[in-house]
C-alpha cells in the first residue's frame, strides 16, 4: 500500500491512491475522472480539490477545503479549526466540521454536527444536524432531527424533532415529534407537526396543524390552525378558523372565522371571535366577543360579553359590574352586583344587588334588592327584594316563548 | 446566528448586550454541557477573546457553569441561564408582536 504527498503550493493530478493522501496548503488536487483515495485524505492549510474525490476519511485543519465536484467519504469527515465547500453530491457517514459547511448538491450523511455555519444549496438526508450557529437549506430535508443554537431557514421538511435556540423560518412540511425554538417560528406554507412550543413569537402563513402549541409571547396564524391544546403566554391571533380540544390565553386572542373546541377556553384578557364559538367551558377575566356562543357547560366573565346571535349555555355568570350585549340564554343565569344585560333567558335567573336588565325570561327567577328590570316573564317563581324596580308588570304565563339559539 | 442585522430582515436592530447573552446561551445549550469556547465562538459569530469576556459575565452571573474536562473548561447553561433565556425570548415575542405584527383590521377583513 502506498501512500501520497502532496506539497505545499503543488499542483498534482490523482487517480487512484492506495493507501492516504496527505495534501499541504494551497496545493490543488485535479482528479482523474474519480480521484479514489483508499485511506485516508488529510489536508493541512486551505486546499483545492477540481473534480470528484472518494475515499475512507478525510481530515482537514486551519483552512478551507473546496471541493469542486463530488465528494464520497466511506466513514468519517473531520475539519478542525477549518471550513469545507463541496460543489457537488456530498456522501458521508458522520462529518464533524468547526467552522463552516457549504453544499452545493445534494448530501446524504447520518450525523453532521457544524460549530459555525451549514449552508445547503440542495437536499439534505440525515438521521442528526447538529449546528451551533446558522443552518440554511434551499432544498428539502429529511432527517430525524435537527438541532441549532442560532437560526435556522429551511424549505420543504420532513423531520422528527426540530429544536432550534433563535430563530426558525420553514417553508412548509412535517415534524412529526417536536417543534422547539427559544426565539422566534415563522413558516410560509402548510405544515404539520407533534408538539410545538415557542418562547418568543410563532407565526404560520400557511394551514397548520398540531398537537400540543405553547407560546410564550404571541401567536399569529394566517389561515386555519388545528391542534390539541393551545397555550400562549400572551396574545394570539388566528385570521382563519380555530379548532382543537382546550385553550389558554395569557392576554388577547382573536379569532376571524369560527372558533370550534370540545374542552375548554381561559382568557386572561379579552376573546374577540367573528363568526361562531363553541366550547365545553369559557372563563374570560375580560371581554368576550363573537357572532354567537354556545357553550355545553358554564360559562364565567369578569368584563363584557358582546354577541350578536346571543350566548347560550348551561350556567351563565357575569362578574361585579360586567355587561352583556346580546340575548344571554342558561339553565341558570346568574349576574353579580352592578352588572347590565339585554335579554336573559333560562330556567333560573338571578340577580344580585344593583343590576339591570331589559328583559328576563325564565322559569325561576329572583331579584335582589335595587335592581332594574324593563319586562318580566315567568311560569314558577319570581322573588324580588325591597327597591326592586320593574316597568312594566310581570306576566306569569302557562308556556314560556322559545329562547333564542 | 441570532444576529438580525446578518439575517437582513427589515426592521432589523443592532444587537444589545442581553441579545449577546442569548445567543452565546443559546449555542452552549446545543452542546448539552461539554461546549468549548472555539465551538462556541463559531456558533455565536464571536472572537474568542470577546467571547471570554462574555463567558466570564455569564460565569459571575450563574447563568453558565464550567468545569475542566480534559485540562479545557466546558461549558453548560445553568437553570438561572434557562430561566433568563425563557424571559428573554418572551419578551422578544411580545415586542415584536407589538412592534412588527400588521393590524389585521386595517386590512378591512372586519
Amino acid at each position: 500500500m502506498s501512500d501520497m504527498h502532496v506539497p505545499r503550493g503543488s499542483s498534482v493530478r490523482v487517480g487512484a491512491v492506495d493507501g492516504d493522501l496527505e495534501v499541504e496548503g494551497r496545493a490543488t488536487i485535479e482528479a482523474e475522472g474519480v480521484a479514489r483515495v483508499q485511506g485516508e485524505v488529510r489536508c493541512t492549510g486551505s486546499v483545492d480539490v477540481v473534480g470528484n474525490l472518494e475515499c475512507r476519511e478525510f481530515r482537514s485543519e486551519h483552512g478551507k477545503v473546496h471541493i469542486q465536484g463530488n465528494l464520497t467519504v466511506a466513514d468519517r469527515v473531520a475539519t478542525d479549526e477549518g471550513e469545507l465547500e463541496v460543489s457537488g453530491t456530498f456522501a458521508a457517514r458522520d462529518v464533524d466540521v468547526d467552522r463552516r459547511l457549504v453544499l452545493g448538491g445534494p448530501a446524504t450523511v447520518e450525523t453532521v454536527e457544524v460549530g459555525g455555519r451549514l449552508e445547503g444549496a440542495s437536499t439534505l438526508r440525515a438521521k442528526e444536524v447538529s449546528v451551533g450557529g446558522h443552518f440554511t437549506l434551499a432544498g428539502k430535508i429529511e432527517a430525524h432531527s435537527v438541532e441549532a443554537g442560532g437560526s435556522v431557514e429551511l424549505h420543504e421538511v420532513s423531520l422528527d424533532d426540530l429544536e432550534v435556540g433563535g430563530m426558525v423560518h420553514v417553508g412548509g412540511g412535517a415534524v412529526r415529534h417536536r417543534i422547539e425554538v427559544g426565539g422566534k417560528f415563522s413558516s410560509d406554507e402548510p405544515i404539520t407537526f407533534g408538539d410545538f412550543s415557542v418562547g418568543g413569537w410563532a407565526e404560520f402563513r400557511g394551514h397548520a396543524s398540531g398537537q400540543k402549541i405553547e407560546v410564550g409571547g404571541v401567536l399569529s396564524a394566517r389561515q386555519d390552525l388545528a391542534f390539541a391544546s393551545l397555550e400562549i403566554g400572551g396574545m394570539g391571533d388566528i385570521h382563519g378558523n380555530a379548532a382543537g380540544r382546550d385553550v389558554e390565553i395569557g392576554g388577547k386572542f382573536s379569532v376571524g372565522g369560527r372558533l370550534e373546541l370540545t374542552g375548554s377556553l381561559e382568557v386572561g384578557g379579552m376573546i374577540s371571535v367573528e363568526r361562531e364559538l363553541t366550547a365545553a367551558s369559557i372563563e374570560v377575566g375580560g371581554k368576550l366577543r363573537a357572532e354567537r356562543a354556545i357553550v355545553s357547560g358554564s360559562v364565567e366573565v369578569g368584563g363584557t360579553i358582546q354577541t350578536n346571535a346571543g350566548l347560550k349555555a348551561r350556567v351563565i355568570e357575569l362578574g361585579p359590574r360586567s355587561r352583556a350585549v346580546g340575548p344571554l340564554v342558561g339553565g341558570r343565569v346568574v349576574l353579580s352586583r352592578g352588572a347590565r344585560a339585554e335579554d336573559v333567558f333560562g330556567s333560573t335567573v338571578e340577580l344580585d344587588r344593583k343590576c339591570e336588565a331589559r328583559r328576563i325570561v325564565a322559569e325561576n327567577i329572583r331579584l335582589r334588592e335595587s335592581c332594574t328590570v324593563e319586562q318580566i316573564v315567568f311560569t314558577g317563581s319570581l322573588v324580588m327584594e325591597s327597591g326592586v324596580t320593574v316597568r312594566s308588570p310581570p306576566q306569569k304565563v302557562a308556556t314560556l316563548p322559545p329562547f333564542p339559539l | 446566528m441570532i444576529s438580525e442585522r446578518a439575517s437582513g430582515e427589515p426592521n432589523a436592530r443592532r444587537r444589545e448586550a442581553t441579545d449577546l447573552y442569548a445567543t452565546v446561551l443559546e449555542v452552549v445549550k446545543r452542546y448539552h454541557g461539554a461546549a468549548r469556547i472555539t465551538r462556541v465562538s463559531y456558533g455565536a459569530g464571536m472572537p474568542v477573546d470577546r467571547l471570554r469576556l462574555l463567558m466570564d459575565r455569564l460565569l459571575a452571573l450563574g447563568l453558565l457553569q464550567s468545569e475542566d474536562v480534559d485540562g479545557r473548561p466546558v461549558f453548560d447553561i445553568t437553570p438561572r441561564g434557562q430561566e433568563f433565556l425563557d424571559t428573554y425570548w418572551k419578551m422578544r415575542g411580545f415586542v415584536e408582536g407589538l412592534e412588527g405584527a400588521p393590524d389585521r383590521r386595517a386590512g378591512g377583513r372586519r
